[in-house]
């Protein structure tokens, strides 16, 4: 290996500080931001998936109104390459040879469920379960635990459905589409869907649900419904996983997280590479001066430093991946275990895109310009330094990184808002930082020297005023971006906490009689667990949009599931606490008439305060102006209502059912057959399994989330150690001098460390205001949470970094105290 | 640009030639004349030593005489090339095949043992075989068994040996120091100085030393004196280099 090789060479390279800074920044950064990407596109497929199976298949259409669809319309999913299942809903009773009980009864075909698996037991005595991906053979029947209890049967006796005698063959636990559907009827009993006529219970006129399934390819789907809308009737509705989808609603705020946090792990990253590799230029100038001096030309040092940030750039993105994959495995790994099943590891090739896109552009934006002008130096220089350049040659580099920082933020979150509020606070924060280092200055020098460590900490600011701003200015912006997360972070976890708490409500009652409401009120009461609200529920369609038939006043290619079926009408007088009005006004005791609609709901069908919108109910038709427009948290787990009336108003005398929600502990199960038995006719709809399901995979995204924000920590620390091993030579060799000239060590201490200790307090502080005003907008704008002030990390946060930059100040002089002077001064000629 | 690059050698003309140089830099306020008509000429093989105090312009007008840096004024043409003229680039490649430098602060790279210090200019020039040649210019200067030494494990003397292997390494034709023994003891300093006097000889390259030791500089050919930016050749040394 030759000389000039060698100087360049990758591993004497690696060996000096700057560099090192510089790689450990990119690894980083692409650890994080692939981590991140290759994470998100992994929950997004997973849950899209496990969405899926909450239908059974990626789209369902419902028949409601009792007669079963053309076979046509099947033979063309399946012409279309589409899978197609089976169902038949409805009630029946039940009997066994001690007695009858109403069951709902699900018929499947062979192909059900296309998509996800269904939990069952085999035996009643040993509680061991397993997922099985079909339901009963005909002639056989799976029912629910509790029926098994309620009929006093065993695994194994008949028991009849209607006319046919099936054969009990499983215990159904848990069905993958066994959600939401309030229509369902608790106990469940499933058997084959070719057994259906011989039960004789499904009757031309009775209440019964046929239920299609739908899988395949996302475009073949989408064809398939462009095809079929035209043909729908108003019983008809098509379903698919997009719409009403609660899981998927909770993580939209999680991966905006997980995109935060990526933005800010490229943000530090940055400051990181930029910061070391302009300590890195400063300190190759000599070197330069002297190639130039032995005759290199200025093209040969060009190519001699582009090889080199080639090579940091592969060494960065080679181990950010080997960081980020088997990270990536773990997130995985936790994922599945949360899911309670195995997870098909999904590496998703285009989500590294946006990591190595970060360190190519983190090179050259940052990394780069420092580096470019290295040509520039003087072979003069040799001679006698020359004096340094200004901060005018590094205006175009601030430029270019500002707009690099812009447009990789941009392009990796794809939020304006996001870009804004953090740029907005950076650059907030350093015209406050201006500002405060002039008077800081303006105030520090009238300080003078002696021999007090509180003097000479002052001094020492003063002294280093360029270094201290510049440091200033670098950590209080790392502080910022790492508090900003921290904030975020902590909202986000309180958000999900109050939102899904352990008591949140896993039980739905339906279909309660009016005339029933207090005793099943008392019912509840009695056994310790408390109804929440009960809400009226009055089934009718929306059906014109000021005169004119709603399906014609929206756009055709609007597809609203709300109009295609009947919607859940309900009267209240106080607005559930968490809806919120948006526009309007909520009902006053003496309203009598209007309505309330959802935003969402009112957004697409287009609706101003003051249209009229009328219902059919039966066989009654109300209109009634629209007077409020109002936010629902549909993943509350709560009763929620697109449209709601005053209590005196248009739903007086309309038939009503109620409808509640509460929560009941697993070890009170068992009152839900007493229940059934003393209120047959009330449905009893069990979500708590879906809730155990949400808060699993809560938890396992906060873990996500945890170990991001640990790395991108990690990334604020390399970036503070970037700026202080800056200042280290001119530190080191003042210390040893201040030794060599009599000083005391104690003194030498306690001076640095105080200086360190104000610089993080005063970053600290700053830092962390910056923070609450990015986290202000990103509240209001991005994550729709409420803001409030934080004033524990307010408080601990300066005093944290204070700290931690004495400490770490204390460690810097560790050689300046140990080493003898004579030593240090000779070593840092 | 063909004629710009051209240097070939021209054993007629003086090595180094220089008129009407001046140099002044900008300072905040003002500016600052650190050299003022300065003119003088220097044949092949010659040794020259410029002395003055400290401050008075020796290492401006050495940066300028070896192209380091370009005057505000007057013309510098070495070897026949007006370098003056010439861009950053074809100096250093001007430098790269007839230029040799020993600095008052060595001037070697820590990371590089002296071996390959000493290569670094050969494989620069593109010369064949640079770790033969530099343990060979090594040996000579006494230092064939620390090859694989870094500057920090030499001694400020053997540092300055290392730069002196390097610097005539690629066989330059003319030689610049800045106070080579600048930053050494006085018995080192000497030592260094005999060496570097003996190799030029040896090798017949012209020598342009700037120094405020008068001793080292009366063991050049000729003296001039420089004070306050202003270049003085005292009489005798003149007539001396007349003949
Ligand atoms: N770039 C510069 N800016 C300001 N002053 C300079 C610069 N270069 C040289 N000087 C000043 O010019 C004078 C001559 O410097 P120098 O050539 O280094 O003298 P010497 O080498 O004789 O000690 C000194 O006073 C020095 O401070
Ligand atoms: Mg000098």
């Amino acid at each position: 290996m030759n000389a000039a090789q060698k100087l360049m060479s990758v591993r004497r390279d690696f060996r000096e500080r700057d560099v090192r800074v510089v790689l450990v920044a990119l690894i980083i950064a692409v650890a994080t931001v692939a981590t991140i990407a290759l994470f998100a596109s992994q929950l997004q497929r997973t849950l899209v998936s496990s969405a899926s199976s909450f239908l059974a298949a990626d789209r369902q259409l419902e028949a409601e109104n009792g007669r079963p669809v053309p076979p046509e319309w099947l033979e063309e999913a399946r012409s279309r390459g589409l899978e197609t299942g089976q169902m038949i809903e409805f009630s029946t009773m039940i009997s066994g040879p001690e007695g009858f009980e109403l069951a709902s009864v699900k018929a499947v075909s062979d192909e059900y469920p296309l998509v996800g698996e269904v939990e069952i037991q085999q035996q009643a005595s040993d509680g061991a379960r397993e997922m099985v991906a079909s339901g009963p053979a005909p002639g056989e029947v799976w029912i629910n635990p509790r029926l098994l209890r309620l009929l006093n049967l065993e695994i194994g006796d008949s028991l009849e459905v209607g006319n046919l005698p099936l054969k009990v063959t499983r215990l159904l636990i848990r069905e993958p589409d066994g959600g939401f559907r309030l229509s369902s009827l608790a106990p469940r009993v499933m058997m084959h869907v070719d057994d259906v006529a011989a039960t004789g219970a499904v009757q031309e006129g009775s209440r019964v649900e046929y239920i299609y399934l739908f899988a395949g390819a996302e475009d073949a789907l989408d064809g398939y419904y462009q095809w079929l809308e035209p043909k729908l009737g108003p019983s008809h509705e098509w379903e698919g996983v997009r719409e009403g989808e609660t899981l998927s609603r909770s993580f939209d705020r999680a991966e905006r997280f997980l995109l935060l946090g990526g933005s800010l792990a490229v943000l530090l990253a940055a400051v990181a590479v930029a910061v070391a590799s302009r300590q890195y230029a400063l300190a190759q100038r000599d070197t330069v001066a002297l190639l130039k001096t032995l005759g290199l030309q200025g093209r040969g040092i060009g190519r001699l430093y582009l090889r080199r940030l080639a090579l940091w750039g592969i060494a960065g993105i080679v181990g950010g991946l080997l960081v980020a994959l088997p990270l990536f495995r773990v997130l995985v790994a936790l994922l599945s275990e949360a899911l309670e099943r195995p997870v098909e590891v999904y590496l998703d090739p285009s989500a590294l895109l946006p990591a190595l896109l970060t360190a190519v552009v983190s090179l050259f934006a940052f990394a780069y310009p420092p580096i470019r002008r290295l040509r520039r130096v003087p072979a003069m220089r040799v001679l006698r330094a020359q004096p340094g350049e200004t901060g005018r040659a590094a205006l175009p580099d601030l430029f270019i990184a500002l707009l690099a920082i812009f447009g990789l933020v941009w392009l990796y979150a794809g939020e304006l808002v996001l870009v804004g509020a953090l740029l907005g606070g950076l650059a907030l924060l350093l015209g406050v930082l201006g500002l405060f280092g002039l008077v800081l200055m303006a105030v520090l020098r009238r300080v003078n020297g002696g021999g007090n460590a509180w003097r000479l900490a002052f001094v020492g600011l003063y002294r280093h005023r360029q270094a201290s701003l510049a440091q200033l200015a670098v950590f209080a912006m790392t502080i910022m971006l790492a508090a900003t997360l921290i904030l975020v972070r902590t909202s986000l976890l309180s958000d999900w906490q109050t939102q899904l708490p352990e008591d949140a409500p896993n039980h739905f009652l339906i279909n309660i009689a009016p005339d029933a409401v207090e005793q099943v009120d008392a019912f509840w009461a009695d056994r310790g667990a408390p109804l929440e609200n009960l809400y009226p529920m009055v089934r009718g369609r929306m059906t014109e949009l000021n005169g004119q038939p709603v399906k014609e006043a929206v756009s055709k290619d609007e597809r609203i599931n709300a109009l295609n079926r009947e919607l859940n009408l309900t009267w209240m007088e106080q607005l559930p606490e968490d809806n919120e009005i948006v526009r309007g006004r909520w009902f006053d005791a003496s309203d009598t008439e209007g309505v309330s609609v959802e935003a969402d709901l009112a957004e697409r069908l287009g609706l101003e305060l003051g249209d009229r919108l009328t219902f059919t109910i039966g066989s009654a038709e109300i209109t009634e102006p629209v007077v409020s427009i109002r936010t629902v948290q549909w993943d509350s787990m709560k009763p929620n209502f697109y449209v709601v009336f005053p209590p005196e108003g248009g739903l007086v005398n309309m038939p009503a059912t109620w409808i509640t929600s509460f929560y009941l502990p697993e070890q009170k199960k068992f009152a839900l057959n007493d229940f059934s038995r003393e209120f047959p006719t009330v449905s009893v709809l069990e979500i708590d399994h879906i809730i155990g399901r949400i808060q699993d995979i809560v938890q396992q995204v906060t873990q996500a989330i945890e170990t991001i924000l640990a790395l991108i920590l990690a990334a604020a620390l390399v970036v503070m150690a970037a700026v202080v091993s800056a200042t280290l030579r001119d530190r080191q060799r003042e210390g040893a001098l201040i030794r060599t000239l009599g000083g005391r060590q104690s003194l030498l201490v306690r001076s640095t460390m105080l200086e360190f200790a104000l610089l993080g307090l005063i970053a600290g502080v700053l830092g962390v205001l910056a923070a609450e005003a990015a986290v202000y907008v990103l509240q209001a704008r991005m994550f729709d949470g409420s803001f409030r002030w934080h004033w524990q990390v307010i408080l601990t946060l300066p005093l944290v970094s204070a700290l931690l930059l004495a400490l770490f100040g204390r460690w810097q002089l560790r050689t300046v105290l140990t080493v003898s002077p004579m030593l240090l001064l000779r070593r840092l000629e | 640009m063909n004629q710009m690059t051209d240097f070939t050698r021209n054993e007629a003309r003086p090595m180094l030639r220089v008129s009407g140089l001046s140099h002044r830099v900008r300072l905040e306020t003002d500016t600052l004349t650190i050299l003022q008509g300065v003119s003088l000429e220097i044949n092949r093989g010659e040794s020259v030593a410029i002395v003055g105090r400290s401050g008075s312009g020796k290492t401006t007008l050495l940066g300028l005489l070896a192209g380091l840096d370009t005057p505000s004024e007057g013309v510098v043409e070495l070897d026949g090339a007006e370098i003056s003229k010439l861009g950053e680039d074809e100096r250093a490649k001007l430098r790269a095949s007839r230029v040799g430098f020993v600095f008052q602060s060595f001037q070697l790279l820590p990371a590089l043992s002296a071996q390959e210090n000493v290569m670094l200019p050969l494989e620069l020039a593109g010369i064949e075989a640079p770790e033969a040649r530099a343990r060979e210019l090594l040996e000579r200067v006494g230092l064939g068994e620390r090859l694989n030494h870094t500057p920090r494990q030499l001694s400020g003397g053997e540092q300055q040996r290392v730069a002196i292997a390097r610097a005539f390494a690629s066989d330059p034709v003319i030689l610049f120091a800045d106070e080579p023994t600048g930053n050494l003891d006085n018995r080192t300093g000497q030592a260094v100085s005999d060496l570097l006097m003996q190799l030029n000889r040896e090798k017949g390259t012209t020598l342009v030393m700037v120094t405020h030791d008068e001793r080292l500089a009366a063991r050049c050919g000729r003296q001039l004196n420089i004070e306050a930016g202003i270049l003085t050749e005292p009489e005798t040394a003149r007539e001396q280099a007349d003949q």
